[in-house]
């Protein structure tokens, strides 16, 4: 049993939105620890295991897998930690680790566009948002101030101040592409969190393209930067304690999370304010793993909300040859989209969708092909450099609407803590597919623009996955159909908080980091505004 | 990279115009043309840098300079007539320059380059004192004062140093050279006061003419051999290259950090094309002085090469401090220096091997360079090679420096653990110097001795 852990904030993990919330609150002056059931790695330590990896497109590879603080692994083969309930699979990847699982993104931090807060009252579909564009726009900023983000302006997401910096300089490709679509389709750079000037104290972007799995320079934001900054701030952050269960009093309080360290001794933590930052699986499953004789089915579940509305983006793609060599692979890779169906009426009948041109060098790609089918020789050389020249890949970014029935719930397989293993209930419905319908047209114009040959489209029905986990711990007005409220507070717990991609209640088509970042900042606001408002009243 | 000049630039492209637009108004002109001939002057003789403390207003002093006797706290030369120089009339500006003599008849320390100043022509430093009583903003704040240790902070005791050791005469050209030559000698001693930093001193803290710009210790930093010889100095150095360096703090065999990038950043950068070309000119005239360990120009050692075969499909070693300089490369080094450290193919990211970085036989720099990295001063945070004073322990960085030097460098360099542990604890000390506090406090207490025995035998005279 450790010494009696105690702070002003608990908070249970340490990703980008646990660790940002860490920091604002520890600037503050208040006593903050972090919690994180993972190992602490550093940069150079996963930049040696990928260049060391046989295995560079697995870009868990790197990463540690710690038996104390398991995560889905799914190459070589999948170790069956999220179980799969069906009927579509949903094979989720997160890294659990200090820092957490934006180790590993393209940077990808978009801004919904003002619509999505609204899509029930505009288009019948999903439901309104509790928080307004406008109530999250100064958020979205601080977010983008922090992480150093840049893009283009003409989005459809307004903005009341500049980007900090400029747009990291445009791919060859990207350009060629832009220029050849133009003007069928904008295609603009995408709004990431990746230098493009010394930023913060970190360098501007040297091309790498190995944003996924490692950024080896922190040229690119990620949850390791926000750890240091929260250390920086003078937060604590304890490692390998995995937390699995949250301790209330008898008015629903918490009053301590309980958590095992790698050798299953369990050890307590006090705490004022406990804040679940854990992803969009593991934050509600820590919540459905708290039980108790008061709460039966886990805290914040009182309405048998937690876990339900499950979204992500499922992906279609198109790969095909242009008609010139284009080169993926310098620069960043992910740095240009086509943003013009985001919205729009359509979305009463179909999903909206981003589409998103890769800039990954297809070179390892090719060549496993080429290997597999058998080609050696002269000819192997010759197909690989023009596939590498040439080939090109656009997929969809498509909203998911929030379903109750797509659910994380406990599975009764046990995991190597003898804890109940999550499981994944998914599926993908006619709204989606649909748009991934219309977005097939849109592939083929692309293609023909680009003198497009060898056409390969992801088979109908057939989804690749993008890990932005969303809406297990919704937040909403209506305790009824969410879990916490507009600030991310837990309906039933008034000292227990939700923070990350869960509490995002419709996916629209941004990556899920920016819109968790901002909502958490927004969160932490409110809790320092109501304590400095208590402590007032308490003076006076 | 971007040009980082647009401010500056822009403020000159602004005066410029004003000039044109006003060509009626001669007399304004005029002093104008002596307020901006003024400016550039303080430019290079890189007022700013020592009289702004960090995030202080321009020249409102304030920064502490540390010396072997303790900290110089330099001080407020905006023309604030209560905390500033500004009572000071031309000649009193003059002198300070010149003499070291402040207004109220006290020597400044040397840690203010008057014995560099003191080379400038009377015209210069009426430019100069325009531009600082009309186009500086006054700031009434007195920064703390300085405060040595005994005897040093008997500010007289500077009367009988500048005595000994200091040349107040304007710079006199030299009529067997050019002009080119002249000028760059008469900014190399005189504003740009390269020797302040680059030419060793004895143990008065005087500099060793005969030892002009041969390389020396700047607190924890070397500032190297700039002398004409081919293998210690710049000798090798085309005059384009040293030009390079001068205006972005980047040449194919070296670039700049520590001291010398600020150096760079607020002065050198802003020179105009012909001063940087003189001051080239000029440095690679300057009497070589040669270290015989240095077999091959500083810059020539090493080759493109890697060890990789090493590394592929080992773990880790468990106790990080038995990592080896390939691991520790590999996962440090090059991702932007590249697998056998040649470098980007542009030369952005430099090769570490034929490079100063790692030629020299003094590693001070290496290490620094690998705790805190290097940025640029001209905006904030802004870096141009991340340090690795978080993610590296002071063995790590011990192995990955002898790994630079004994692979890319001149292997007779060596790191240190202990080495690599004062510099990142910033010890004071790390200049081989004597104690000069300790020196001085003999030497006072010897006199004192020897005035006692003296008064203790005239006594016993009389009582004969």
């Amino acid at each position: 049993m450790a010494d009696n852990l105690n702070a002003d904030f608990v908070i249970i993990g340490s990703g980008i939105v646990g660790a940002l919330v860490a920091m604002k609150l520890a600037r503050s002056g208040a006593s903050v620890l972090i919690l994180e059931a993972g190992p602490r790695y550093t940069r150079d330590h996963i930049v040696a295991n990928f260049r060391n990896s046989p295995r560079r497109s697995d870009w868990m590879s790197p990463y540690p897998y710690s038996p104390w603080a398991p995560h889905p692994v799914y190459k070589p083969q999948d170790n069956g930690y999220l179980v799969q309930a069906g009927p579509y699979p949903y094979p989720a990847e997160y890294i659990r680790m200090v820092g957490g699982t934006t180790w590993h993104w393209a940077a990808h931090s978009w801004r919904n566009v003002p619509n999505d807060h609204r899509i029930h009252s505009l288009y019948g579909v999903g439901v309104d948002w509790p928080v307004s564009y406008d109530e999250l726009e100064p958020h979205y900023q601080e977010a983008e101030e922090i992480m150093g983000v840049s893009g283009a302006d003409n989005t459809g997401s307004p903005r009341s101040r500049p980007f900090p910096m400029e747009p990291v300089a445009e791919v060859y490709a990207m350009r060629r592409i832009r220029e050849r679509l133009d003007p069928v389709y904008k295609v603009v750079s995408n709004t990431t969190a990746r230098n493009s000037r010394p930023y913060d104290g970190r360098p501007a972007c040297c091309g790498n393209n190995s944003c996924q799995p490692i950024c080896p320079i922190d040229a690119q934001f990620t949850g390791g930067v926000a750890v240091e900054k929260a250390e920086a701030a003078g937060a604590r952050l304890l490692p390998n304690a995995n937390v699995y269960k949250l301790e209330h009093d008898p008015q629903g309080r918490v009053i301590a999370a309980l958590y095992y360290d790698p050798d299953k001794v369990s050890n307590r933590v006090s705490g004022g304010t406990f804040i679940v930052a854990a992803n969009g699986i593991e934050s509600p499953r820590l919540l459905l793993l708290s039980r108790s004789d008061k709460f039966p089915n886990g805290l914040a579940n009182a309405r048998d909300m937690v876990g339900r509305h499950l979204m992500d983006h499922p992906s279609t793609s198109l790969t095909f040859d242009a008609d010139e060599d284009m080169w993926l692979g310098r620069g960043p890779q992910s740095p240009s989209s086509i943003n013009t169906m985001r919205d729009g009426d359509f979305r009463r009948e179909h999903a909206p969708y981003r589409l998103d041109f890769t800039n990954i060098s297809r070179v390892d790609g090719a060549t496993t092909a080429l290997i597999a089918e058998g080609v050696y020789g002269i000819e192997f050389e010759k197909r690989l450099r023009h596939s590498a020249a040439r080939e090109l890949n656009v997929k969809t970014v498509l909203e998911v609407l929030p379903h109750p029935d797509n659910r994380i719930t406990l599975s009764d397989q046990k995991d190597s803590m003898g804890l109940p293993k999550p499981q994944a209930h998914y599926a993908i419905d006619d709204y989606t597919a649909r748009g991934a319908q219309r977005g097939k047209e849109d592939f083929r114009r692309i293609a023909e623009l680009l003198g497009g040959t060898n056409l390969r489209f992801t088979p109908d029905g057939s989804y690749a996955n993008n890990q932005h986990i969303c809406g297990t711990v919704s937040m909403g007005n209506d305790p009824s159909s969410s879990v916490v409220d507009k600030w991310g507070r837990a309906h039933d717990h008034p000292n227990l908080f939700l923070a990350g991609t869960g509490v995002i209640p419709t996916a629209g088509t941004c990556n899920s980091t920016e819109n968790a970042v901002a909502l958490a900042l927004r969160t932490v606001d409110h809790i320092l505004q109501e304590q400095t408002g208590r402590s007032r009243a308490g003076k006076t | 990279m971007r040009p980082r000049t647009r401010i500056p630039t822009l403020a000159v492209t602004l005066l410029a115009m004003l000039y044109a637009a006003t060509p009626a108004c001669a007399a304004d002109d005029s002093s104008t043309q002596l307020i901006h001939k003024g400016e550039y002057l303080a430019t290079a003789g890189d007022c700013l840098a020592c009289h702004t403390a960090p995030g202080g207003k321009p020249f409102a002093g304030g920064l502490p300079l540390p010396t072997p006797l303790g900290n110089i706290i330099s001080t407020n030369i905006t023309p604030s007539k209560s905390a500033g120089i500004g009572n000071y009339t031309l000649e009193q500006f003059t002198r300070a320059l010149r003499q070291g003599i402040r207004a109220d008849g006290q020597p400044v320390y040397p840690a203010m380059p008057y014995t560099a100043y003191a080379r400038m022509t009377d015209e210069d430093i009426a430019a100069l004192y325009a531009y600082f009583m009309q186009a500086v903003q006054p700031v009434d704040a007195r920064p703390e004062e300085t405060r040595l240790p005994f005897p040093f902070n008997l500010r007289a005791g500077m009367m009988g140093w500048n005595a000994f050791f200091h040349d107040p005469k304007p710079y006199a050209p030299n009529p067997e050279k050019g002009d080119l030559w002249n000028r760059g000698a008469y900014l190399v001693q005189g504003l740009a006061h390269c020797s302040t930093c680059h030419t060793p001193r004895n143990v008065f803290m005087a500099e060793r003419p005969s030892l002009e710009l041969a390389g020396a210790e700047v607190g924890p930093w070397h500032a190297p051999n700039i002398t004409a010889d081919p293998n210690s100095g710049i000798g090798g150095w085309s005059d384009q290259e040293l030009i390079d360096y001068m205006r972005t703090g980047h040449a194919d065999k070296g670039q700049a950090s520590g001291p010398m990038s600020e150096a760079i950043d607020y002065s050198l950068r802003r020179l105009t094309e012909p001063d940087l070309r003189a001051i080239a000119v000029y440095l690679k005239t300057v009497p070589a002085v040669h270290d015989p360990a240095d077999t091959k120009p500083v810059y020539a050692w090493g080759n493109a090469t890697d060890q990789l075969d090493t590394l592929r499909g080992e773990p880790w070693p468990q106790d990080r401090s038995l990592m080896t300089g390939p691991q520790l490369y590999d996962a440090h080094c090059a991702t932007c220096h590249q697998a056998q450290a040649q470098g980007s193919f542009d030369g952005g990211l430099p090769p570490l091997f034929r490079n100063t970085a790692t030629g020299r036989l003094q590693t001070n720099n290496l290490v620094l360079t690998m705790l805190d990295g290097i940025q640029r001063h001209d905006r904030d945070g802004a870096v141009v090679m991340p340090g690795f004073r978080q993610v590296m322990t002071d063995v790590q960085i011990t192995t990955l420096g002898n790994y630079l030097m004994q692979t890319y460098g001149n292997p007779a360099g060596k790191v240190t653990v202990d080495q690599v542990a004062a510099l990142r604890s910033g010890a004071p000390g790390l200049s081989r110097g004597p104690d000069l506090v300790l020196l001085a406090r003999i030497g006072l207490a010897v006199a004192a001795i020897v005035l006692l025995l003296i008064i203790a035998g005239i006594v016993r005279l009389f009582r004969r």
